[in-house]
């Protein structure tokens, strides 16, 4: 007999709601089934068939997906079991918490148990709700009762539906989500490196490591992702999507140094902003300050070859002297692994497959030539009187 | 829009001709068989596909159009990437002054999803995109538009040249008015296009009559020529009556006033 869990986060099911940690949450609970469902954002069911003999009671294994959930994100969980999808998921909904504060809820919904719930809980349309009144129905066990030849002429297939969810059967089974796999390769520098561009050298290494392995078994990465921990500065973290699935190593780590030289260079151009605007909310200026110093010292305590070191930059302005953070470790992982063989052209049409194809070529030529050399004319307004309104370049790149 | 029979060299006379320059006494006394089944590119002229005798413009080979301001070079060339693109191919063009215009190329029939334009800094990166192009295999023709001043480096072209051969994929039409001694001199094929006649119905120009010259040509016999029929505004799209009307108007008679025939 099928016993499923349903997991139902309030916190998650408000439409202004981060659903970020939502997938963490089914990556975490993978390790106690190897069968789960997302069913939407915030819920899901899990199939703890067979699992009484290794982890104990439902009750129990309800506990232990609540703490894999709470490791993600600490959010209330409502916890249901039953014997199909819509017992368990109806149970997570009855689940009321014993306490205001408490993590958690748990309720066990056997099909006998439906018999005394009311009606509105069936998952029907206004339109058929107010038949069912008219009718005098306000409780499952009257729907469930009632010959299935007889809702059947009243309410069509619709409500021999609900009738056979009334009786606690659902035959739709569970669409286990397919885990995402990840190959990670990391590396720690007993020095620090000194400046982004000094892990070059170990990026090339790592992704040709993960390369290897990945050939091995026929499988390619649609994703890299960076990370690098940085000695007193926040971590940096890039992410480069493949136009297709690629085993190409020394063209990943270009690719991923080149997004994390333009990720370094928002960073401290941020940083400098932020500068800014602490410097004007500070005092602009003594009154006896010339005009001509310069506006970005600080004007409390400023004096000509006194203030703090500032870098001359080639075009005459200045900047602050800033020094790069060093690498303390970095780590590379590949994801959306699939066979290269096998990916699917879109649309089917060769053309625009081909053109796919090119991307990646032109990802290369816009990594080795920079920015602004490739562009595409686009039919902006095809019926404008004027023949240049009609059209115009956009690179290639937005 | 026909060849010029009267140009082309018979094929008794060509062998004779490479008979006399000693080709035939390498092996015995039968020439080499000239490869004349390399894949090409269709131009859009069918005239000019037969002048060439490859069919069009040969993959994997650089194209010179050696033609001076206004002969219709540019139309021809986009002329070709729009038959490129009919036969399902994608297509680049290397803009180095930025004076493409994608209206007129749509007019001319490109597809504008179709092609990708780069614009390079100068002619030595003009080049470096077209053997990045090249190499990659999927794209079947370019046009390397160097403008009007910038000269190529015949090392770099020559580096293109054989890049292409080798990919076998793309043949580039390279449009180089100051470089055309450099270009000329490297490309496999060279065609010399001179504007014969204008086109007009009645007071107004509608188009111009080009001749072209293949002069040089790598993978078939050259000096095959054609008259090219290149219309104004509507290019490829030009009204059939108007096509049928058009007369051709002797160069030195008064310049007839320009007229769009429909934007």
């Amino acid at each position: 007999m099928t016993r499923l869990l349903a997991l139902v986060w309030p916190e998650l099911r408000v439409p202004e709601a981060d659903p970020r940690p939502f997938d963490r949450m089914l990556d975490a609970l993978d390790d106690l089934s190897p069968r789960v469902e997302a069913v939407d954002v915030g819920v899901a069911l899990v199939d703890i068939t067979g699992l009484e003999p290794m982890w104990g009671p439902e009750r129990r294994i309800a506990a232990r997906a609540v703490m894999l959930a709470r490791d993600v994100a600490p959010l209330c969980v409502r916890c249901g079991t039953g014997d199909n999808r819509w017992l368990a998921t109806l149970a997570a909904r009855l689940a009321r918490f014993e306490r205001p504060d408490a993590p958690a809820a748990f309720h066990d919904l056997p099909r006998a148990a439906l018999r005394d719930l009311p009606l509105a809980l069936l998952p029907a349309d206004a339109v058929t709700r107010q038949r069912f009144a008219l009718f005098g129905l306000t409780a499952m066990a009257q729907l469930a009762e009632l010959p299935r030849s007889a809702v059947g002429a009243q309410f069509g297939p619709a409500g021999e539906r609900l009738q056979a969810l009334a009786r606690g059967h659902d035959p739709r089974p569970i669409v286990a989500r397919r885990r995402p796999e990840r190959v990670v390769a990391a590396a720690t520098f007993e020095t620090p490196l000194d400046g982004i561009g000094a892990v070059s050298l170990t990026l090339r290494r790592l992704s040709a490591e993960l390369c290897d392995r990945l050939r091995e078994r026929n499988l390619a990465p649609g994703r890299a992702t960076l990370a690098l921990l940085l000695e007193d500065a926040p971590d940096l973290r890039v992410a480069q999507p493949f136009p297709q699935p690629a085993l190409e190593p020394d063209w990943i780590a270009r690719l991923l140094i080149s997004r994390l030289e333009a990720a370094a260079r928002a960073r401290s151009c941020r940083g400098a902003e932020l500068t800014d605007k602490q410097r004007a909310t500070e005092p602009r200026k003594r009154a006896n300050e010339p005009d001509s110093w310069p506006s970005v010292a600080p004007a409390g305590n400023f004096r000509p070859g006194s203030g703090p070191k500032l870098a001359v930059s080639p075009a005459g302005g200045q900047t602050d002297e800033t020094e790069a953070p060093r690498v303390v470790a970095l780590t590379l992982a590949f994801d959306r692994l699939s066979d290269p063989s096998t990916r699917q052209l879109p649309a089917f049409e060769a053309r625009a497959g081909r053109w796919e194809e090119l991307r990646w070529s032109l990802e290369r030529i816009r990594h080795r030539f920079g920015e602004g050399r490739l562009w595409r004319a686009v039919d902006e307004r095809p019926t404008a009187s004027l023949p240049e309104h009609r059209s115009r370049l956009v690179d290639i790149g937005q | 829009m026909q060849t010029d029979a009267a140009v082309t060299p018979s094929l008794a006379s060509a062998l004779e001709t490479l008979r006399t320059r000693g080709l035939g006494l390498r092996r015995g006394s039968d020439p080499e068989p000239l490869e004349t089944s390399r894949p090409a590119v269709p131009t859009g002229h069918d005239g000019l596909d037969a002048a060439l005798g490859s069919g069009g413009w040969p993959r994997g080979g650089l194209v010179l159009l050696d033609a001076p301001a206004g002969s219709g070079a540019t139309t021809l060339a986009l002329g070709t990437l729009a038959a490129a693109q009919a036969a399902g191919g994608l297509t680049a063009w290397l803009d180095l002054d930025g004076t493409l215009d994608p209206a007129v190329a749509a007019r001319l029939g490109v597809g504008l999803e179709w092609l990708l334009v780069a614009r390079p800094r100068d002619a030595a990166e003009a080049i470096d995109i077209a053997a990045w192009l090249g190499r990659s295999g999927l794209i079947d023709a370019l046009v390397l538009d160097l403008g009007e001043r910038a000269v190529p480096d015949r090392r770099a072209l020559d580096r293109l040249g054989s890049l292409l051969a080798r990919s076998g994929s793309t043949a580039a039409v390279v449009l180089a008015p100051a470089g055309r001694a450099v270009a000329g001199a490297v490309a496999g094929v060279r065609v010399a296009l001179h504007r014969s006649a204008w086109l007009t119905v009645g007071p107004d120009l509608v188009g111009q009559r080009v001749r072209a010259v293949v002069e040089r040509h790598r993978w078939a016999l050259a000096g095959g020529s054609a008259e090219l029929d290149l219309w104004f505004a509507e290019g490829r799209r030009i009204d059939p009556i108007v096509a049928t009307m058009a007369e051709p108007r002797a160069l030195e008679a008064e310049r007839p006033a320009l007229r769009v025939v429909s934007a």
